[in-house]
Order: structure tokens, then sequence, then C-alpha cells
């Protein structure tokens, strides 16, 4: 039977919520979007219906977010509670009615990069943790984890450093090198501590993209045959050490999207 | 992060709660006149929260797109920026601020929604507790009758249609508003709210509040000038 981090929402009937809740975790630029695409075909091929979603896409507060990161400052607790928001109108419009529907719900980050966000900004864990307890505990959390000096060349050869990635409304007047190195270490050290406390299953984020889908292939079988989140916490399992199941193995059809996301990589 | 109670301002704030009809911002204006007479720096904090949350509210408002839960968090969300760009900028400088509505009317109207009364609570925790709350009792046929005679119509979620409590929005409103008067009942003991019958002359009550505000600024700065 699926469970809240504590507070049930009003008319919400959690053993009709039969599909599968995976979230997939971490940082700015780690690859979460490009495993992401690669998933949804992949499980479809299956024969599972997927909804995908992630921050700010929510329809009542999704806009209000963007043009907020555009220029106009919101102080810190406004900010949280808008993201606040948009994750409650995402959970109640479009991950519990894809739960109720037997739905394969894939989320790109969950409440945990937005406590992880509003922690290096100053506002209290614990609080945190109350203001999110009506969010529905996921049946697997995959966390896409990476160092801060392996991920400053991805984004230096990316997309570039971007304003809020770099925090640099927490440090105005550096420079975006020294503000992200300070942010991404301050957040990967939030993340680090929320995977130990929701026993995140931990994804070594600076192999290929081929090895880290292969792993979330596994992890996310084992997840739908039904098989309960490992208790032990924290600990990135070794990748020798992940059994590959038979029907996690690639099929043709991924191998070619693998390769097509690799060229597109090295193209930009 | 600041904890309602924790936080130490030279200045003060009262607000006023109560149904609508109750009286309540005919008592603040009152008060807001004679406190300028005084010559203490008093202002009345507006709801000018960002236009950026104002949008979304209204939006979701006009288009019926709140459920309980969002309509809580995005009214947390406007009353955060409320909090932190004009209440707590105000109590630093020592001016006397003064609100119609504070949290409690969130926790009357989102607990009647369905939400969790704990967390709610802890929802606001960031709020600046007042000097001095006042709540203004009345009951809710005299409150009802004074709101007719001034205005018509209830908008949807002002009359809690949202919750089907009844297809008439009037009959609505009355339900609605019971069990507000039944959560504010509740919280006059949890938050020491200070209750001003609402149905003595308007001048009686007037008086009372003017003697508590009074007690409370002894030691308030007056301002030479008004802000």
């Amino acid at each position: 039977m699926r469970e809240t981090y504590g507070v049930v929402l009003p008319a919400m009937k959690l053993g009709d919520l039969t599909g599968k809740l995976v979230v997939i975790e971490g940082t700015d630029g780690v690859g979460r979007t490009t495993q992401i695409n690669l998933l949804k075909p992949w499980l479809e091929h299956q024969g599972h219906a997927v909804v995908d979603t992630g921050i700010t896409r929510s329809n009542l507060a999704g806009k209000g977010i963007k043009r907020a990161k555009k220029g106009h400052t919101l102080g810190r607790i406004t900010q949280t509670l808008f993201y606040a928001t948009d994750f409650a109108d995402r959970l109640i419009n479009q991950i519990v009615p894809a739960l109720r529907a037997g739905f394969v719900v894939l989320t790109d980050r969950y409440i945990y990069s937005l406590m992880a966000r509003a922690s290096v900004r100053g506002l209290d864990p614990e609080w945190l943790r109350k203001i999110y307890s009506f969010a529905l505990i996921p049946d697997a959390v995959f966390y896409l984890r990476i160092g801060v000096d392996d991920l400053i060349p991805r984004v230096v050869f990316s997309r570039g450093f971007d304003f809020w990635e770099s925090g640099m409304d927490l440090h105005p007047g550096e420079d975006m090198y020294e503000s992200f190195r300070k942010y991404q270490s301050a957040l990967l050290g939030q993340f680090d501590r929320l995977a130990e406390e929701d026993r995140f299953t931990v994804i070594d984020a600076t192999g290929d993209i081929r090895s880290i889908f292969e792993q979330l292939q596994t992890g996310i079988a084992a997840c739908l045959n039904g098989e309960e989140r490992s208790k032990e916490s924290g600990v990135a399992p070794q990748p020798s050490a992940t059994p590959v199941s038979e029907s996690a193995a690639p099929t043709p059809e991924t191998d070619a999207a693998v390769r097509e996301e690799v060229a597109v990589g090295k193209a930009t | 992060m600041k904890r309602y109670g924790d936080h130490r301002f030279p200045g003060k704030l009262f607000i006023v709660e109560g149904i609508d009809g109750s009286g309540k911002s005919t008592q603040l204006n009152l008060l807001y006149q004679w406190l300028q007479s005084e010559g203490y720096g008093v202002v009345f904090s507006e709801w000018n929260s960002s236009p950026l949350v104002r949008d979304v509210t209204r939006r979701g408002k006009k288009k019926r797109m709140l459920v309980p839960s969002t309509f809580s968090l995005i009214h947390a969300t406007d009353f955060a920026d409320r909090v932190e760009h004009n209440i707590i900028p105000l109590l630093k400088a020592g001016a006397v601020v003064l609100c119609d509505r504070y949290i409690y009317t969130a926790f009357a109207r989102d607990v009647t929604r369905g939400m969790d009364p704990q967390w709610v609570r802890e929802l606001y925790a960031f709020a600046v507790k007042p000097t001095v709350s006042f709540y203004f009792r009345v009951p809710l046929e005299v409150a009802t009758k004074r709101l007719h005679s001034g205005r018509n119509g209830f908008k949807f979620y002002e009359a809690g249609m949202d919750l089907d409590l009844a297809d008439d929005p009037d009959e609505s409103f009355r339900v609605f508003q019971g069990r507000i008067v039944d959560e504010y009942e509740k919280m006059v003991p949890e938050f020491e709210l200070t209750a001003i019958d609402a149905t003595l002359p308007i001048e009686e009550q007037q008086s009372q509040m003017r003697q508590i505000v009074k007690a409370r600024l002894a030691q308030a700065k007056r301002l030479r000038v008004a802000p």
C-alpha cells in the first residue's frame, strides 16, 4: 500500500494508486533528462504506459516560476513555497491520476531537489521535511551522483554556466565559476544527506550514458517486478556487484537510442 | 529561518481576525486614525504581493484550478512574499504595523478545507508573531445580515463552493462560515487571540482596542515623521 511522508491530502485514496512512481534525482547537468528520454521509450516498448513530469511543469504555477527566474526577485521562503505549490499541483493533476490508472510515472527530480536547494539557501531542513510530508513515497529513487570536479567540465563544454545553477543569487558579485563550485558542492552535500535518509539507489554518474542507462534499467526492472527497495542506504552499488536481469538487457532499439544520444552529445 | 515567536523587532504588529461582516476592518481603520493622531509611525501592511504570485493566485481562482492543497500553498506563497518584503522590513524600521487578517485566516480556511491542522501551522512557521491579535467574535446571523446589506453575491472560493457543501452559494457560504467560526474558537486559547465582542457598539469596541494597544506601545518609539 502506498504511503506519504506523513500527511495525507484531502480526498486522496492511497489504496487506488496502483502505478509505480520512479524518481530520477541528481544535480544540474548530470544527465537526468538524457536518461529519462531513453527510459521512456524502453518502458513503453515493454508495454508500460509512462507519464513523465518534472519541476515547473505545473499548469498552475509553472509559468509564474519561470517568469520569476527571469529577473524579478522573490524572497527565499516565497520562492520555496512557490515551488511547493508547483509540486502539489503536479502531484494532484499529473502524478496521482497516472498512478490511479496504473501508469509508470517517471519524474525528473522530486521533493529532494526542492529540499536540497532550499536548504542551501538557509531554510530549515526539518521545516522543509514537514512541508513536503504530503508527498507520496516513491517506489524507487535513482540518484545520479557526480562530484563537482567531474560536473564542471560537462557544464562548461555543453551549455555553459547558468545564473541559477551557479547559485549566483547566493554569491552576488562573484564570478560564475567560483559561485558554481560553492553552490554545487553545497547542493551535493545536501543530496548525499538525503540519499542516506531516504535510501536512494546511488548510481555513479561519471560513467558513460550507456552504462548509467543499463544500471537504471536493472533498477527499474527490479522495482516493476515488485522487489522492495534495499533497506541499506547511502552506499553506491558497484557496477560489478549489480546483477543484470534478463528483462533489463538492452534491446536493439534502446541500443540505437543510446548511440544516437552519444552522437548528439559529441556533436554539441 | 526564524520561527513564529523568535523574531525581535523594534516595531509592533497588531492584527485583526474574524469572519466577513464582523466589523474588523472598520475597527482597524479607526485604530489607524488614532495611532496616527497620537504621533506613531503607523502603516497598514497592504497585501502588495509580487505580481508574479498574485497573477498565479488570481488565475487559479478564476479558472477554479485550486484544490485544498494548492489553495493553501499558493496563499502561503503570497503571504511569505508579504512577510519577506513588507512586514519584516517595516518592523525592523520600528513602525507600528497593522494587518487586516493574518495567518489565522489561513488556518481556519485550510483546515475547513480538510488540510491537516498541524501541517498548516507548520507551513506558516516563518510568520512573525503579532504583538496582539484581535478576534472579532460575532454570531453568524449578525455577520451575514451585515454582509447582505453591503454587497451582492459571493465568489466561488469565498463561499466554499469547492467543498460541495450546498448548491446555493448563500447556503454554502453560511455552512462554510459556520465551520470557520468553529476553527477560530479553537484558536482563541491556542494562540491567545484577544476576543472582542463584535456585537457591542462600534465606539465601545474601539475603546477596548485602544486600551489594549496603548499598554503594548508604552516603550515603542514614536516616529517624528509618519512613513
